[in-house]
């Protein structure tokens, strides 16, 4: 009998009952209004975590001990793995990213459940705890089924695994962005678990919504930060020089992100206002079936993508879910939608609501044309039996217009009052702002940028970064006013999000001069020969093979601007049929040179044929990246806290904890 | 309109029913044969010299005859497997002359394929491909992938991830009897 | 006025900044052709890369192919042409304009106008008619009010 095995599928089967029992329980509890049993709900999800725990440590043991007898450890471990990779492995193929998934999952709920312990016996906590077990409940009949991590070997087990994809142990960005994707995925199961309880008990106007938003908050900062990682692993790894290709993958873990962003401003004209509730229930449940289907997208091998998991049944499984969840949302706002429609109405499109209103319209709409574009190729083949392909040209052309738009109303908005503006006031307000887009334009004109869409977006992100700075500014001097630090002036809501906005215009600068400004070609370079590209010169010195256990890694030696030595490598696996390049980068602060080694020498000291690519602003990416993860940090602190005079239409929540029976 | 919820959601149930129709009848990416717009036409030319240098090689001389146009490479483990099934197609129609076989070099250094060819058997004409024109032509995306061309000079099937001696007998059987 | 003047300068140094950026546009050179046209063609054997990004094999063949057929002076028509004729119409990254594929650039723009619509239509009924004239007793009351509070 195998240890591993059996304490693995004993502790995805605990967790199956667990979350299983917990969905009886509350379910009846809530039907015949008994207390003790929506108690209980806690329990069973405490012990939902622990299962998960436990088979994330099982799975982590045979991984590290290198315990073969394991099937999933023979397909993706070996011995010459290092350490660090050998412990992503866990997340690198389908069946233990589940653990890792399920393990996120219980952890929220659990955080839920404490978070909301005083009001534990609430219905509405009660459905919402009772949708997370729901859920919880699938992911381990995942395990439990197609996607079972503790299968045994038949047969003899090998002396050593298959080891990960190569292009998993490259770099260790692999290490981190799959987790932080899965704290943000996940995270927003919270969110639509309170919408499904919102709806089914009809409780929709007491600022629930308003409540869970820091949960919202905090799993689109996650996603935020795993969106990034993703790209700076594609750069750093695959080999092309870009780092958003608009991959079925990436596209998939972009749509979720699309629509949460929208939803985080448009709550807040649900905050003042009273409306777009329906609109804002619908964003939720529509985050949350989009990571469901991007989940499904990913690993089901419907499209081909450098993520493609191997084939299995679990295509099935994850449709069907996706179909559930879909019914379950579009049917609840069918049943409920009518009566929660609020009478406010927006007073002039020249607001913040307004502002609001065409931001979502934009976010929408992007949304739309990703998936759009994501799917077109599978439902024309379904039709007409032709393949065809929509690619990065496609992507880039439909949605610049909607980023430049994007970018102008970053610009105005902050600067907005809420129900109505005058011409006047905006121009009073956004002369400063105007100013810093001009001179953005100027500035890139000097420093030799040409082209009308770059030119736009550098003007307008000059914009909006003067207008978010403005707000900051202001922000500073009321804080220095009512006797708090300066760092006041950067928590809360609004000027955590003026940081965020100053981390998006980052990276859409950054974006801009890569694609637009970059230079690249290929040399076919002798030793000791340089070539000249985009102000820089390469020198290519000698080429370097070492043969390994698990790999020839041919390394071609090049120095940049005669200073360091960098290695774009091509590594041949034994069991892959094509060599793998391992691009080699120069990073910069103000370019990148990214070099690699297309074609090995024929001939001992004969010529390579070695790749370059100068891109400027590159860093800038992760620089932005991280400042919007600050910004996000900064929103989630509280911030002065709300004059109570202050009109708002969000009511005090009332407590509607179970009495006695 | 009445309830207009109830009208909106039923559209957009209308359109996901459907995305999740088209979703749940595709077959996966590795299953999927992908379709040669060359079948059932004309095969592209092949007319060069072969690897050794000795002599020309042209696709159009072998008009009359079942050709099994094949692209490998020796790093590439599947064309491995598939050699031993080549040598035995070839020399199943030595005597008869009316089947052949062709090996087009991509991407790989003619020593590694001399010494392939020596370890392994098989006399049949390689011809290289430096820039890769003639896969190019042939729209090969990987290696190994072979075209089986009709005495006619037609293409008729595409075969990709390897061939085997008892498919490719299938085949011609079949399509000689359709005939 | 001094308001108004800092927006005209404004006004005139971003189209002047912009005229400059825009007008200089050198031709395009052969290499830069076939790199264009390269980052519209798929590479067969990876997974949505264009020929100009990607490194396998069978891109570098390609690319070789576009660089030759550009330097013999053939159109980017005839080009993509003799490529799909080997590969099919799923190696170019754009989708075909006519047809049922067209619908995936029709869509975007169909939806996006009509959004639009709806959203003149909503605030068209949310602006609440003026109901309210002004009679002369008003005028009267508010004048009386304001004396009243000057003195």
């Amino acid at each position: 009998m195998n240890v591993s095995a059996s304490l693995g599928t004993l502790a995805v089967a605990l967790g199956f009952a667990s979350s299983a029992v917990g969905v009886i329980t509350l379910a009846m509890g809530l039907r015949t209004r008994q207390a003790r049993m929506l108690k209980a709900g806690r329990a069973y999800a405490g012990m939902a975590l622990a299962a998960a725990f436990l088979a994330f440590v099982v799975m982590e043991r045979a991984l590290l001990a290198h315990d073969f007898s394991l099937r999933y450890v023979a397909n993706n471990g070996s011995r010459a793995t290092p350490t660090i990779y050998t412990f992503a492995s866990l997340w690198g193929a389908l069946e233990g990213s589940i653990i890792l998934w399920s393990l996120v999952l219980t952890i929220y709920t659990v955080a839920v459940c404490v978070r909301f312990r005083e009001r534990v016996t609430d219905p509405l906590v009660a459905w919402a705890t009772l949708t997370m077990l729901g859920v919880s409940t699938f992911f381990f009949a995942l395990m439990l089924g197609p996607a079972n991590p503790f299968r045994v070997i038949s047969g003899l087990v090998p002396a050593d695994g298959n080891g990960p994809n190569p292009l998993l142990q490259d770099h260790p960005l692999m290490a981190i962005h799959p987790p932080f994707l899965y704290l943000g995925y996940v995270g927003f199961t919270v969110p639509f678990a309170f919408c499904v309880a919102a709806l089914v008990t009809g409780r929709v106007g007491e600022g629930w919504l308003a409540i869970t938003r820091r949960w919202t908050l905090l799993a689109w900062g996650f996603l935020t930060v795993g969106i990034v990682l993703g790209a700076w692993w594609s750069y750093e790894v695959l080999g092309w020089g870009g780092f958003w290709a608009w991959d079925p993958v990436e596209n998939a873990s972009f749509l979720p992100w699309l629509t949460g962003t929208a939803y985080i401003h448009s709550v807040m004209v649900q905050e003042r206002r009273g409306m777009l509730r329906v609109w804002n229930l619908s964003l939720l449940l529509a985050t949350f079936s989009l990571t469901i289907l991007g989940t499904f997208l990913t690993r089901s091998g419907v499209l081909d993508s450098v993520h493609s998991f191997t084939q299995s049944s679990i295509g099935v499984w994850l449709l069907s879910f996706f179909g559930l969840v879909v019914a379950v949302s579009l049917g609840l706002i069918a049943w409920r939608g009518d009566r929660l429609r609020a009478p406010g109405r927006i007073d002039s499109p020249l607001s913040r609501e307004g502002a609001f209103l065409a931001n979502n319209v934009l976010f929408a709409g992007f949304a739309f044309v990703v998936l759009l574009g994501t799917v077109f190729p599978l439902v024309y083949e379904a039709l007409k039996g032709d393949q065809i392909t929509v690619g990065r040209p496609y992507f880039d052309r439909m949605t610049l217009p909607i980023a430049i738009a994007l970018l102008f109303i970053m610009a105005v908005a902050p600067v907005l009052p809420w129900r109505k503006a005058s011409a006047e006031l905006l121009r009073h307000r956004l002369l400063w702002p105007a100013w810093a887009g001009a001179a953005a334009i100027v500035l890139a004109v000097l420093a030799g940028a040409r082209g009308l869409a770059p030119l736009l977006a550098f003007g307008l992100a000059g914009f909006a970064a003067g207008s978010a700075c403005r707000q900051l500014v202001l922000a500073a001097r009321a804080a220095r006013r009512n006797g708090a630090s300066i760092f006041g002036a950067l928590v809360g809501r609004a000027n955590g999000g003026m940081v965020v906005h100053l981390g998006v215009i980052v990276i859409a600068v950054a974006f801009t001069a890569a694609t637009s400004f970059s230079h690249s070609n290929e040399f076919r370079l002798t030793e000791g020969q340089t070539a000249h590209i985009g102000g820089h010169s390469i020198t290519y010195l000698d080429t370097v093979t070492k043969k390994t256990a698990r790999e020839t890694k041919i390394t071609a030696r090049v120095k940049v601007d005669g200073g360091q030595v960098f290695g774009p490598a091509l590594n041949q696996f034994p069991n892959a049929t094509q060599t793998i390049g391992t691009p080699s980068v120069d990073v910069g602060l103000r370019r990148d040179v990214y070099l690699t080694f297309v074609e090995a020498p024929k001939t001992p000291h004969g010529s390579a044929l070695i790749g370059v690519v100068v891109e400027p602003l590159v860093s800038w990416l992760w620089a932005g990246g991280l400042l919007m993860a600050i910004g996000t940090l900064l929103a989630l602190v509280p911030g002065r806290r709300r004059i109570p005079t202050a009109p708002v239409s969000e009511q005090p929540v009332p407590d509607r904890t179970l009495t006695p029976a | 309109m009445k309830r207009p919820a109830v009208w909106v959601t039923a559209g957009i149930a209308v359109v996901i029913a459907l995305l999740v129709v088209v979703l749940a009848t595709r077959k996966p990416a590795t299953d999927r044969l992908v379709k040669s717009p060359l079948v059932g036409k004309d095969a592209p030319a092949i007319s060069t010299t072969t690897i050794d240098g000795s002599s020309r090689y042209a696709l159009a001389d072998q008009q009359g005859k079942w050709v099994l146009v094949n692209f490998f490479a020796t790093w590439c483990v599947p064309c491995q497997r598939e050699h031993s099934e080549l040598v035995q197609f070839a020399n199943a129609h030595a005597a008869t002359n009316d089947a052949a076989v062709v090996s087009v070099v991509f991407s790989d250094e003619v020593s590694n394929v001399v010494s392939y060819f020596k370890q392994r058997g098989g006399g049949w004409p390689v011809v290289r491909d430096d820039n890769g024109a003639i896969a190019t032509a042939w729209g090969v995306a990987r290696v190994p992938e072979s075209y089986l061309v009709a005495p006619n000079g037609l293409v008729v099937i595409k075969i990709t991830g390897g061939v085997t001696d008892d498919f490719l007998e299938q085949q011609i059987a079949r399509l000689e009897s359709a005939k | 006025m001094t308001r108004r003047l800092a927006w005209l300068a404004l006004g005139l140094v971003v189209i002047g900044a912009l005229v400059y950026g825009v007008t200089d546009r050198s031709t395009a050179t052969a290499h830069e052709r076939a790199q264009k046209l390269g980052q519209t063609i798929m590479c067969p054997a990876c997974s949505g890369e264009s020929v100009a990004d990607s490194q396998a094999p069978v891109a570098v063949f390609i690319r070789h192919q576009i660089a030759d057929m550009v330097a013999k002076g053939e159109s980017d028509e005839q080009i993509r042409d003799s490529l799909t004729a080997a590969y099919g119409d799923r190696i170019i990254l754009n989708p075909p304009k006519s047809g049922v594929a067209g619908l995936v650039w029709v869509l975007p723009v169909a939806v996006l106008v009509a959004a639009l619509a709806g959203l003149v239509v909503v605030f068209r009924r949310w602006r609440t008619p003026l109901d309210a004239h002004v009679t002369p007793d008003d005028v009267d009351a508010v004048e009386r009010a304001r004396r009243a509070e000057g003195s």
